[in-house]
């Protein structure tokens, strides 16, 4: 029964995009990434409107000091287990914005982050691969978890 | 007697009932998200299963083995009960509708207005889940799925009335068989017109694209569905799939000959006694035709999904009330006057 569930939650990652600050230029690159050329939905993946549905939170932009709380907010309103996958280099170290007085230094400094996709955009080959390296760290647990090597 | 309720449960339970059914509304959501993609260009569901037929069973289980949130603010029996009711009604909708004989497992004299009757609960129920979650956006969709109801009820009733008045009986079996005497009731004059009415209505009770317009993504996040996470939202789902597949089925058997297949044609009555001498092999063949026209009537959906944008809520009810409405009670009154004016038109089986 639990490798069934395993198996279902490797199969259906639900996405849902939040822009924390960013310029826009990964989220276009993340649509991209859902466009008929790379088409995340033929691992499973779709992209969802609300965070109740989600199973993997995209985040892009470094966190500007007003989005904090709502990240953190939609974070917690999304039903265990959710994993979060960060696009962009602003989104992984703070970027170009490093320093600032008005932005966090990316988005693990606010909530847990499982898989980073660097790039100033992010390609959307690389979101694609980042998508199917989630998979595998979650394949990679669920293994370990069953004592497994 | 003992073996009769053994059979009877066994029917509803396991086929066609309620497992058979889940298994097929699985079945049409692959077809329906493969066929979606492949009109976008893209590859749709590619890795779970033979390109990706166990999809929708895999997104299923995932959601029912997520974390299930009741918000603080909800109404916390209704938000549980709503999606409970909304899998138990379109599932005994569908006991009615003839699958793999010309007699649903379920069947008594006027059925077709109960089921179109358990097809306007399952739309108050969508009502109360978006009001019992006491969200803002829950809260909207639900009241523009009460807006959207009072716009295509009674198209949606007046077309499924419309083969019903041609074959003379509400009982959906009789429909199915004057079919078989009198050709598809889709081929008979005023039919068609009402076939067409009929998927168009379809669309806002099931909320496909162009009339999704209670959960709305782009305006209300996912509207009267927003709060609801984990089993219920699983259930929701299942939800929506079985009436895809009862909204499919019914015009089926309403206007799509029911399960009959090519057997009925002029000139096969060899095959016609063949396939009704033998109950394993009229039930596959039963069967088959079933899933053929389903799937049809499906991808008819899904090809107006994928061409349309929404409409606004206003639109929509302008449209069912300005044209849908008269057109149908037109045509209502066309079948009548033609039924009694030209007494061999519409053969009386």
């Amino acid at each position: 029964m639990s490798r069934l569930v395993d198996w279902a939650r490797r199969s259906s990652p639900w996405l849902l995009h939040f822009n924390s600050g960013s310029c826009n230029g990964c989220d276009i690159e993340i649509l991209a990434a859902l466009m008929p050329r790379f088409d995340l939905e033929r691992f499973g993946a779709l992209l969802k409107g609300s965070p109740r549905h989600a199973d993997v939170l995209v985040c892009t932009g470094p966190v500007t000091r007003q989005q904090a709380p709502r990240l953190r907010r939609i974070y917690e309103q999304m039903p265990e287990p959710k994993f979060v996958m960060v696009v962009g280099t602003c989104g992984s170290t703070g970027g170009v914005f490093r320093g600032c007085y008005n932005a966090a230094e990316g988005i693990d400094t606010v909530i847990p982050v499982d898989v980073y996709v660097p790039g100033c955009p992010a390609r959307p080959e690389a979101i694609a691969l980042g998508a199917v390296k989630l998979l595998e760290k979650l394949k990679n647990a669920q293994k370990q978890a069953r004592g497994e090597k | 007697m003992v073996l009769d309720i053994f059979l009877g449960i066994l029917q509803i339970v396991l086929f066609p009932g309620i497992v058979f059914c889940i298994g097929l509304t699985f079945l049409l959501e692959w077809i329906d998200r493969k066929y979606y993609a492949d009109l976008q260009n893209r590859m749709g569901p590619l890795y779970v299963g033979w390109r990706g037929i166990l999809q929708p069973f895999a997104d299923f289980i995932k959601l029912m083995a997520k974390e299930d949130i009741t918000p603080k603010a909800a109404d916390r029996r209704l938000f549980t009960a709503t999606p409970f009711f909304s899998v138990a009604v379109p599932l005994l909708a569908l006991l009615f509708i003839p699958i793999t004989n010309v007699t649903g497992v379920l069947s008594f004299q006027g059925d077709l207005i109960f089921v179109l009757f358990l097809t306007t609960v399952i739309a108050i129920l969508i009502i109360l889940a978006g009001y019992s979650s006491m969200n803002r956006y829950s809260s909207i969709g639900a009241a523009r799925a009460g807006l959207q109801l009072m716009g295509y009820e009674i198209p949606l009733t007046l077309a499924a009335l419309t083969p019903a008045m041609i074959a003379r009986s509400l009982t959906i079996t009789e429909i199915v068989k004057y079919q078989a005497v009198a050709g598809m009731s889709i081929l008979i004059f005023p039919s068609m017109i009402a076939f067409g009415v009929f998927i168009i209505t379809l669309l806002p009770e099931l909320e496909k694209i162009p009339m999704d317009i209670p959960e709305a993504e782009t305006e209300l996040v996912a509207g009267w569905q927003t709060e609801f996470s984990g089993k219920k939202y699983a259930f929701l789902r299942l939800s929506n799939n079985l009436e895809l597949l009862l909204g499919a089925g019914l015009a089926v058997t309403l206007f799509l000959g029911g399960p009959y297949g090519i057997e009925k044609l002029p000139g096969l009555t060899a095959l016609d006694l063949a396939i009704q001498a033998n109950i394993v092999l009229s039930t596959v063949w039963y069967t088959a035709w079933f899933l053929i026209k389903t799937a049809i009537v499906v991808l008819i959906i899904t090809n107006l999904r994928a061409l349309f944008s929404r409409y606004r809520i206003d639109q929509m009810v302008r449209g069912a009330w300005k044209y849908l409405t008269p057109l149908m009670i037109g045509i209502t009154a066309i079948t009548m006057l033609l039924s009694a004016a030209v007494p061999g038109l519409y053969p009386i089986v």
